[in-house]
């Protein structure tokens, strides 16, 4: 096994402050340094980031990032010290008529617990002063599968059948953009499968959908873009698979290592290699894993596999970490 | 507006606490009748005044009077235990529950929901009263009968008495029960405001609660003067001399005006900072 020096700084050369991931006529979510402070407490400090229509966005940071507030503040909830939060290209205030095209889960799903399921899907329908004939009842009673436990007073529910509930409940506007905050905490792990299998499916209908989560499997298996949070501030944000790969280390399993190693560490964009059997753990600083399986084929060298050896919740460590260290 | 009125009506009665409640206020006056009934000798509580003697008193000789001696016990701490925990629990409870910031995601307007809540508050407040008044009048009817009766009053040293007819006294307890009623208009102010001031009912129910009771106390000091008339509690009784003098107290005009101001205070303010906090829960 050889071993070069570790990169240190690759990383940070790939954050981008403000995402534009598509290029489309307007965004679905559009943040503004978004600054709340509670009694000199900073909860969300500077924060901007858009999501774009279709995108699934995962907002991602440990407890304490922000992340709660900042949704909390996307819906009106809790007015910003600073800064702007838009929905649809409007700002949002408190019972914004945007909010119709928005379906919210924030925490946990609450309801009256001594009417049934129905009950309270009506009740909250009708409290917005809508006819409950123009509600997708049918539709978010299927997505959320309850079949007859619906007609059970709500106070004999699971934290996973309030969940599914508060998921219909969200549907029944048949909303373009979806806001769900930490949806399976709390939830046991079958649970947690079926809540996400949900927002799979979800997701599957064309809607938009910002997820806030610590779960990093579960915005890693949802999401196709991410935002990153700790201690209120933006610390990246992409599409999940560059961020990972931003991380820098590529494996690429190859016929001849030694050939292999001789081709690659000469290259200036590769910082770090070492190998398992006919595996290469390559660390780059920029550039292309495209590039690296250019240079070693064109050294003869057959290249079998190339792929990121990190999962998301290596690059999110790797991103805290960095941003503690600066 | 209307509809989420209704949704908050039903929200409100569809609970298990609040159909114990009716019961207890269901039992309790045929309770209290019943005690009268039983107690031949000095059943005076409250409400005491002109020589003709209390409420009490004169409920044995109609049933029909029972309604207002009931009125006169409850309305002291009782009912105000009651309004205190509708008002108090009616945005702090959703608050706690979570249930608040559905409803606001709907989205139904701030002001339209804290308005429909204090609403439907007031609203069972005064069926609670209602129902103990009707409760009251059928206990007090089947054991006293359905009778008039003659007051005795001191006027100087002259005893005179004026007469009620059964009418006359059904009238009048209805309008005991409209003012008792209306009696805590300016508890469901503070209350409201006080919920929405805090996550915790139970601290809202017993801030509003306390504030009644404080002024319950401060109204006993005498030495304070002309200040007692501004506090909620002061006039709450006034309506007492229609049975005991025979006369509509002005106490019971200025009485409305005091429940009204303090409605427009703590109702204002609690609408002015439910438009503006933060929903945190």
């Amino acid at each position: 096994m050889s071993t070069q020096p570790a990169a240190s700084t690759g990383l940070r050369l790939r954050l981008r402050p403000i995402p534009s991931v598509a290029l489309v006529s307007q965004s679905i979510v559009e943040i503004t340094s978004l600054t709340k402070k509670f009694k000199g407490v900073t909860a969300v400090d500077d924060l901007s980031f858009r999501v774009e229509p279709g995108q699934v966005c995962g907002l991602l940071g440990p407890n304490g990032a922000g992340k709660t507030t900042t949704l909390r503040m996307l819906v009106g909830l809790i007015n910003p010290t600073a800064g702007s939060a838009k929905l649809f290209g409007q700002t949002v205030r408190p019972g914004a008529p945007e909010l119709l095209r928005v379906g919210a889960l924030v925490e946990q799903a609450a309801f009256a617990p001594n009417l049934s399921g129905m009950a309270n899907l009506r009740l909250w329908w009708q409290a917005g002063g809508g006819r409950l004939a123009d509600a997708d009842l049918e539709g978010a009673l299927a997505v959320a599968g309850l079949g007859d436990a619906v007609n059970r007073k709500v106070k004999g529910y699971s934290q996973g059948m309030k969940q599914r509930l508060g998921f219909a409940r969200l549907l029944l506007a048949r909303p373009d953009f979806l806001i769900l905050d930490e949806p399976t905490n709390g939830l046991d792990p079958g649970e947690i499968k079926e809540i996400r299998e949900l927002v799979r499916r979800i997701s599957e209908t064309g809607s938009s959908v910002l997820l806030s989560s610590h779960h990093l499997s579960e915005v890693e298996q949802t999401c196709s873009h991410v935002v990153v949070m700790d201690k209120g501030r933006l610390v990246t944000a992409g599409t999940v698979d560059s961020i990972i790969s931003a991380s820098g280390i590529v494996l690429i399993e190859v016929d001849d290592v030694d050939a292999a190693t001789l081709v690659l560490s000469a290259l200036p964009s590769v910082n770090g290699l070492t190998h398992e059997g006919n595996m290469l753990h390559i660390t780059m600083t920029s550039g292309r894993r495209s590039d690296l399986v250019k240079q070693l084929v064109d050294a003869g060298v057959r290249v079998e596999t190339v792929g990121a050896s990190q999962s998301l919740e290596d690059a999110f460590l790797g991103l805290l970490d960095e941003g503690t260290s600066r | 507006m209307i509809a989420v009125l209704r949704t908050e009506f039903i929200k409100a009665t569809w609970r298990l606490r609040t159909l114990l409640m009716v019961l207890g206020l269901v039992v309790l006056p045929v309770v209290i009748a019943v005690a009268i009934h039983s107690h031949s000798g000095n059943g005076e509580r409250r409400g005491g005044g002109g020589g003709g003697g209390g409420l009490f008193t004169l409920s044995r000789s109609s049933g029909v009077l029972v309604p207002a001696s009931v009125l006169a016990v409850f309305s002291g701490f009782l009912l105000v235990l009651v309004a205190g925990f509708i008002a108090g629990d009616s945005v702090a409870g959703d608050s706690s529950s979570g249930n608040l910031r559905y409803l606001l995601l709907r989205p139904v307007s701030r002001t339209r929901l804290l308005i429909a809540k204090m609403s439907v508050s007031l609203t069972l407040i005064w069926l609670s009263i209602v129902l103990v008044a009707l409760t009251a009048l059928i206990a007090g009817v089947a054991l006293f009968g359905w009778n008039a009766i003659d007051v005795g009053r001191t006027s100087g040293t002259t005893l005179t008495s004026f007469h009620l007819s059964a009418g006359d006294l059904l009238v009048r307890v209805l309008i005991t029960v409209a003012y008792v009623a209306f009696g805590f208009t300016a508890l469901v102010g503070v209350g409201t405001f006080v919920s929405t001031l805090t996550d915790t009912p139970a601290g809202a129910v017993s801030a509003a609660v306390g504030i009644y009771i404080v002024s319950q106390v401060l109204d006993a000091i005498t030495d304070l003067g002309s200040i007692r008339n501004a506090l909620p509690t002061h006039y709450l009784d006034a309506w007492q001399t229609m049975f005991t003098q025979n006369t509509f107290s002005t106490d019971m005009r200025i009485g409305i005006i005091v429940q009204v101001a303090w409605m427009v205070v703590f109702g204002g303010a609690a609408l002015w900072w439910f438009a503006r906090k933060d929903i945190r829960s």
